[in-house]
Parts: C-alpha cells; sequence; structure tokens
C-alpha cells in the first residue's frame, strides 16, 4: 500500500506540470472569453487572480480539459487534456467553488471511492485508497458520514480528499474558499499547503497568493500582467481600488 | 428562456390567441373525423402552404420541428406494408403529420404573453374554486426563471462528475441534482415570505 | 403556501432542467433521458397533490410554447402526437406514484418509492398512453401495446432508480420530502 503514497512524498522536483498556452481563443455562446492567451510556466504554486468575468474559471476549465478551446494550442504536462481525458484525468484534478455543485455520493467514502473506480481500480483497491487518503488527512472517522449533514468547510474537504485521492501532479483550485469563515479558510489552507504537486489557484482575493511562486493576472481573457507576487500584486490591488471608485457596475453585457 | 414562438413575424402574430387555439382545435377534431386520403392530403397541402407563405427561414424551421415523428412514420408505414394497406398508412401518417404541423403552426406564431393571457382566461372559472390567479401566474414566471439557474447547476455537476470519469454522467447525478432543487424551493419560499407573501384575503385590493 | 408554490416551481423546473440536460448512461450502458425520472420523483418527493401539480405546471408551460421537453420540444404540435397520450398522463401517474407514497407507511421507502413509480408512471401512464397511439394511429389498443413493449425494460429500471433516489433524498432532506411529512425512516 506504501507505493500508492510514494508519488506526494518529497519527489517534488520531477512533478512539476508545465503549462503551454499558444494563443489561445475560447469562444462561450458568442462571446470571446478567452483572447489569444499565450503563457509558459512551469512552478509549483502557480496563482491566476483577476476580477470576476475576467476569464478565470473559463480558464480553469479549459486547463483541465473540461471545456475545448477554440484556436490556439493549450498543453498540460505535455498533453491536450481535453482530447486526452484518461490522460488528463491521471494528471490532473480539479475542485470547484461551490460543493453543492460538486458532491455526488451520499456518503464521504462513497465520493472518494467515486473518482478511484472511474481509474480503473477494483472495489476493494478503490475503497483501500480512499480510506488511506482519509486516513492521510487524518479523517478516518468520516467514511460513513452523509455528506449533506457536513458543514461547508468540511464539504470542502470531501471536495479535496477526493481529488488528492486520484494522486494528480497538479490540482486546479477555482476559488476554493469563497465564502467560507476565515477560520476555516485558514484550516483548508494548512491542507493545501500539505499537497507535493503543483497547484493552480484561482482567486480574487491577493491574500490567498502572497506566498506563491508567480501570478498571472488576467483582465479580459487576457494576460495583464505575469510574475512574481511582489511585482504583480500591487497593481493589481491598485487597479482593483481605481475601479472600485469607478461605476462599471452599470454597464450590461454586450 | 426563449419560447418556440418564431422571429419571423407573420400575419398571423397579430391574430387572437384564442381565435387560432379555437380554429387549431376545431381542425384536429374534423381532421380525426375524416377518412378520405384525398381531403386529408388537401389540408396537409394547405398546411404546408401556410408554413411556406411567410418564407424559406419559417417554412425549413417549422418543417424541422415535424422530424421528431419519423419513428412512428416507420413503424405505420413498415406495419401497413406489411398488411398490404399501404394507402390507409398514408392516411394516417398524412393526418398525424397534419395535425401536429398545425399545432406548431399556432405555436409558432404565438407570443408567450398572449398563451399566458389565455390561459388566465380559461382559468377564470376555476377562482371560484380558490385559485389565486395571481398564483398561476408566479408559478409561470418562478419556473422560467429558475430553470436555467438548475441547467446551469446541473452542468457544475456534470462537470464535476467529468472531471473525474471518462464516462458519460450516470443516474447517480440525479441525486444531487434534486437536492439542488429542494435547496432552491427553500430559498425561493424564504425569499416570497420576505417580500410580503402569496395569503392575502383580498387579491384585487393588492397593488 | 410559499413553500408550496416554490416546490411545485421548482420541481416543474426540475424536470425541465432533466430534459435539458445530455442523456444519462445506466448501468448497463443503455442512453435514457432522465425526464420521465423527474416525474417519478415529482410523485414518490412531493406527493399527490403537489406532485401532479408540479407536472401539470410543466405541461402548461410545454403548451405555451417553451422548449421544455428532452431534447428541446415543446409547444402545441406534442400534444397531437402518437405520443400525446404518454404526456398527458403524466400529471396522473405523478398523481397516483405520490398517492401510493403517502398511504403506503411500511417498509423501506426505496421499495415503496420504487413500486409506486411502477404503478404510477408505468402502469397508469402507458394504460392512456396506449389509448392515446392507437387513436393517433388508428390502431387497435392491442397493437399500440405491441410497439411500446420495448420500452418497459428501460422504465422499469427508471423505477428502480427513482426509489433508490427518493430513499437518498428522504436521508439527506427529510424535512423535504413532502409525500412524508415529519416521518422517521428505519432505512
Amino acid at each position: 500500500m506504501m507505493h500508492n503514497l510514494k508519488k506526494n512524498l518529497g519527489e517534488s522536483t520531477d512533478n512539476i506540470s508545465s503549462i503551454d498556452l499558444q494563443k489561445v481563443c475560447l469562444y462561450i455562446e458568442g462571446k470571446l472569453v478567452l483572447n489569444q492567451l499565450s503563457l509558459h510556466t512551469q512552478v509549483k504554486r502557480l496563482g491566476i487572480i483577476g476580477r470576476n468575468g475576467s476569464g478565470k474559471s473559463t480558464l480553469s476549465r479549459a486547463l483541465s480539459g473540461l471545456i475545448e478551446i477554440s484556436s490556439g494550442q493549450l498543453q498540460v504536462a505535455g498533453i491536450d487534456p481535453y482530447k486526452n481525458r484518461r490522460a488528463a484525468l491521471q494528471e490532473i484534478g480539479i475542485l470547484f467553488q461551490n460543493p453543492d455543485h460538486q458532491i455526488i455520493f451520499p456518503t464521504v467514502l462513497e465520493e472518494i471511492v467515486f473518482g478511484l473506480r472511474q481509474q480503473g481500480q477494483n472495489k476493494n483497491g478503490a475503497a483501500q485508497n480512499a480510506l488511506q487518503t482519509l486516513a492521510t488527512f487524518g479523517k478516518t472517522h468520516w467514511q460513513n458520514v452523509h455528506t449533506s449533514a457536513l458543514s461547508q468547510g468540511q464539504k470542502h474537504l470531501v471536495c479535496l480528499m477526493a481529488v488528492v485521492a486520484m494522486q494528480p501532479n497538479l490540482i486546479i483550485l477555482d476559488e476554493p474558499f469563497a465564502g467560507l469563515d476565515i477560520p476555516t479558510k485558514h484550516q483548508l489552507q494548512r491542507y493545501l499547503d500539505k499537497f507535493t504537486g503543483s497547484l493552480i489557484h484561482i482567486s480574487h482575493d491577493p491574500l490567498d497568493l502572497q506566498n506563491y511562486d508567480q501570478i498571472l493576472w488576467l483582465e479580459e481573457g487576457q494576460v495583464a500582467a505575469f510574475g512574481s507576487p511582489e511585482a504583480v500584486l500591487p497593481a493589481y490591488l491598485d487597479e482593483m481600488h481605481k475601479l472600485g471608485d469607478s461605476d462599471d457596475i452599470s454597464h450590461l453585457p454586450r | 428562456m426563449i419560447s418556440l414562438t418564431s422571429p419571423v413575424e407573420t400575419r398571423a402574430h397579430s391574430w387572437s390567441a384564442g381565435l387560432k387555439l379555437g380554429v387549431l382545435c376545431l381542425s384536429t377534431l374534423v381532421l380525426f373525423s375524416i377518412d378520405s386520403l384525398i381531403i386529408q392530403s388537401a389540408f396537409l397541402l394547405i398546411i404546408l402552404i401556410l408554413y411556406a407563405l411567410p418564407g424559406p427561414v419559417f417554412m425549413r424551421y417549422g418543417l424541422s420541428k415535424l422530424s421528431i415523428l419519423w419513428p412512428f412514420i416507420l413503424v405505420v408505414l413498415v406495419w401497413h406494408l406489411w398488411i398490404l394497406e399501404l394507402l390507409q398508412g398514408c392516411a394516417i401518417i398524412i393526418r398525424m403529420i397534419s395535425a401536429v404541423a398545425l399545432a406548431n403552426l399556432v405555436t409558432m406564431t404565438t407570443k408567450l404573453t398572449d398563451m399566458i393571457d389565455v390561459v388566465r382566461f380559461l382559468t377564470q372559472p376555476l377562482q371560484r374554486f380558490g385559485l389565486n390567479p395571481r398564483i398561476l401566474e408566479l408559478s409561470i414566471a418562478l419556473v422560467i426563471r429558475m430553470t436555467p439557474v438548475l441547467l446551469n447547476k446541473g452542468e457544475c455537476l456534470g462537470m464535476a462528475w467529468r472531471a473525474r470519469s471518462t464516462r458519460r454522467s450516470g443516474w447517480r447525478i440525479i441525486l444531487p441534482f434534486t437536492l439542488i432543487a429542494l435547496d432552491d424551493a427553500d430559498h425561493v419560499a424564504e425569499a416570497l415570505r420576505a417580500r410580503g407573501g402569496l395569503t392575502s384575503s383580498h387579491p384585487e385590493t393588492r397593488s | 403556501m410559499e413553500k408550496n408554490i416554490a416546490y411545485i416551481a421548482l420541481f416543474a423546473a426540475l424536470i425541465a432542467a432533466l430534459g435539458l440536460v445530455p442523456k444519462i448512461t445506466l448501468a448497463f450502458g443503455v442512453p435514457i433521458t432522465a425526464q420521465s425520472l423527474g416525474i417519478m420523483l415529482c410523485g414518490t418527493i412531493l406527493g399527490a397533490r403537489r406532485g401532479g401539480l408540479a407536472v401539470l405546471l410543466f405541461l402548461l408551460l410545454v403548451a405555451i410554447g417553451l422548449p421544455l421537453l428532452s431534447g428541446g420540444r415543446g409547444g402545441l404540435g406534442v400534444f397531437v402526437s402518437a405520443s400525446a397520450g404518454f404526456l398527458l398522463a403524466w400529471p396522473l401517474a405523478a398523481f397516483v406514484t405520490g398517492l401510493i407514497v403517502e398511504k403506503w407507511r411500511s417498509g423501506s421507502l426505496a421499495l415503496v418509492a420504487g413500486i409506486a413509480s411502477v404503478i404510477g408512471c408505468i402502469i397508469v401512464m402507458y394504460m392512456f398512453g396506449i389509448i392515446g397511439m392507437a387513436i393517433v394511429l388508428d390502431k387497435t389498443l392491442l397493437q399500440a401495446t405491441g410497439f411500446i413493449t420495448a420500452f418497459i425494460p428501460g422504465d422499469i429500471i427508471k423505477a428502480v432508480i427513482a426509489g433508490l433516489l427518493t430513499a437518498a433524498v428522504a436521508k439527506a432532506r427529510p424535512a423535504s420530502v413532502l409525500s412524508r411529512p415529519a416521518q422517521n425512516h428505519a432505512g
């Protein structure tokens, strides 16, 4: 059973997923959401920041291969995640904003076992690995708990465990802390910090991304800035405060 | 939510919805009481002409709506070929196509609001039994409002499934979908109560 | 009162949403449209009256021209087609299903809901569906029955699933299962 944990125990440098985007365009219902986006990076902790509507969520879904890009090239860890779903499921995990729109099964164990079974593991193997994941998080006593009985923060944790159990090299987090209170946020952050693979964390709050390796600031589907947190975050905050003084909330979507 | 009313304006768009529906009911009754293949075919021809009058876009769209009838057409054709009564089979098929095409024509040339007016009119007698017309209209509005919301959340669930599986989503996904609908129902009930609620002994005097 | 309206409207929306999401695959790789499952759930979860009203409201919206049937179908045409009998029977099917779940209190909810779905959404619905098909296609009742027998196995699987789903919903949201108000479930 130890071999299942090998991936997450300190083989750090080999596991950093490369992100390669070349002039990626993505239309959703006729609207250009990602606009000639080009990006090449390979870091352990990448933050993506921007206003709501900047294309962050769309980018997360494109990177995880859940939606198809309209033009350009997109590769994550050397694979096309949309065309090669099997490889994408091994490499990439994604955590969405709202656990209520993400948890499918009635009990915690079933929720974690699901992904493992889909990866091809048999019933017993999947159950064992799921229990192992629960144990790593110190939540063995959660196995038969009904998911609807959990608090918001606990549901977020279940979603995280379900993803981690599949042992991806990269986890994409789409605003994982939305709506959580401060203590819950800190506790979840601690669990996140333990993940030894790469993380792409999408947020509109710079405080979440201060310690990350690189920050991508997305604005209207394009790169507004890309660099270290010290270089990008202060400029982002400035711009956000400036926009706060304006009234662009009045503008209707075209 | 987009209704099935055709954006191509026709003269029928301005006719009374009640009148159109009345003519539709009558025509359908007549259609189903006639056996003659010739008369059925004439009917269908008239209906096809009605489809062609507003232009090719209208006609193509309208006729595409009839394509879902193909399984029934196939079954009847095969059946009647087998029992060597092809003419009778054709009459049945033509009658069905006519009825559906005429009904769809009414749908395509009637605005949603006009239809709701007819519903309001038709449910007037029920007010004597306690039906509050405002509640019916509110219910219609709620469904129109909430269907896209539920659809969105359903798509999220679908994505959460596809993020962990290469297979199409199974029936399991209907569980969280139903729970979401129940939770949204609770929230909507709260919102309704917060805005004054629905129980009123004098519906006419409410603004 | 507000709760009734909200539940009825939201379940009508759920039937619509279930018809508009991509097809769902059953255990044996058989694709089904989940919409008819939605009819069953209206009965098993909301009960007879509310479940029937939810389905009635749904059909009303289809009739006034909204593309809420699976495949984006809608409008008045579907009410005169060969399958119109089934469609028109939906509210009654939900009502009967709900009635059985409300009255039959013993045994596991999954079993009761499953059997209720068979009786209401298969037996009763098919009765009216066959009559409607016989009229439109000018066939005898027996002949019309022959046409639709192929769909029965799939619908029985749906009824089983409806039973399982109802029991799972009752565990997760006991207060929301209006067909069984203030009831403790043994499982």
